[in-house]
C-alpha cells in the first residue's frame, strides 16, 4: 500500500520548492516596479508558502505525538494528499505561466 | 382563494459580478482612468509585472505605441537578444496585445484596437518603471 502521509509530505515540499521559484520571479519584477499590484503577487506567493511549511510542521508533530493521534492522521492522509496534489498542479500552471 | 404568487428576483450577471467591481484600484492612482477598462488594466498589469521578462515585454509595447516596427528593430533599438525578442512578440501576439501588419518573415508589428483603446495603463505602468 502506497504511503499516503509521506506522498502528502513530498508533495507539500515540490509546493514549496514551487512558490519559491515563483516568488523569486516576483521579488525580481517588484525591485524595477514597485506598486500595489507586485507587493500583492509577493504577499500572496510568501503566505501561500508559509502555508505549506506549516502544513508539514503540523502533521509532523501530529504524528509524532503519540499513536492515537497517529492512527486518525494515517486515516485521513489520502485526503490530505489529494488536497495537496491538486496544489501542486495549480502552482505547476502558474509557474509556467511566470517563467514563460 | 388565496393565489400566492412568487415574484422571483431575476439576476443578470452583472448583478452578481458588477462591471466595477475593480473600481476600488482607482483610490491608487486616479488620473485618467475613467476611459480605461479596469478588467483590461488588470490583465496588462499581469502580464508585465506577474511574469518573467515582463519589463522587456512593456518596453515593446511602449515601443510600437509610437510606431509600428519588425522584430530586428526592436531588437536593435532595445538593445536585445532576436531570439528574446521573438519569443516576446510571439507572447504579445497570443494575449492579442499586437498584431502582425502582414504575414511576411520580417512584418512589422503594431497594436491591437483593444491596446490602442488602453494605452493609459501602459503610459501609468512605465512611468512605475520609470525607464520611459
Amino acid at each position: 500500500m502506497i504511503d499516503f502521509m509521506i506522498a502528502a509530505v513530498i508533495a507539500a515540499l515540490v509546493n514549496v520548492v514551487l512558490l519559491a521559484i515563483t516568488v523569486t520571479t516576483y521579488v525580481q519584477n517588484m525591485r524595477l516596479i514597485r506598486s500595489y499590484y507586485t507587493l500583492g503577487l509577493v504577499l500572496v506567493a510568501t503566505l501561500l508558502m508559509i502555508q505549506n511549511v506549516v502544513i508539514v510542521i503540523f502533521w509532523a508533530t501530529l504524528y509524532m505525538h503519540n499513536s492515537d493521534l497517529m492512527k486518525s492522521a494515517d486515516m485521513i492522509s489520502q485526503y490530505l494528499f489529494a488536497i495537496n496534489i491538486v496544489q501542486t498542479i495549480g502552482l505547476s500552471i502558474l509557474l509556467w505561466i511566470t517563467r514563460r | 382563494m388565496f393565489v400566492f404568487t412568487v415574484n422571483f428576483p431575476v439576476f443578470s450577471l452583472d448583478t452578481i459580478i458588477p462591471r466595477d467591481i475593480f473600481r476600488f484600484m482607482d483610490s491608487f492612482k486616479g488620473k485618467n482612468d475613467s476611459i480605461v477598462d479596469p478588467r483590461f488594466k488588470m490583465i496588462l498589469w499581469s502580464i508585465i509585472a506577474g511574469t518573467r521578462g515582463g519589463i522587456n515585454r512593456a518596453k515593446i509595447l511602449s515601443l510600437l505605441a509610437n510606431m509600428p516596427l519588425n522584430a530586428n528593430k526592436i531588437a536593435t533599438t532595445l538593445k536585445l537578444d532576436h531570439k528574446t525578442v521573438i519569443h516576446h512578440v510571439n507572447i504579445l501576439t497570443k494575449n492579442e496585445l499586437i498584431v502582425k501588419e502582414e504575414k511576411d518573415y520580417g512584418a512589422s508589428y503594431k497594436l491591437t484596437q483593444i491596446m490602442k483603446d488602453n494605452q493609459n495603463v501602459l503610459v501609468e505602468i512605465m512611468e512605475r518603471i520609470g525607464t520611459k
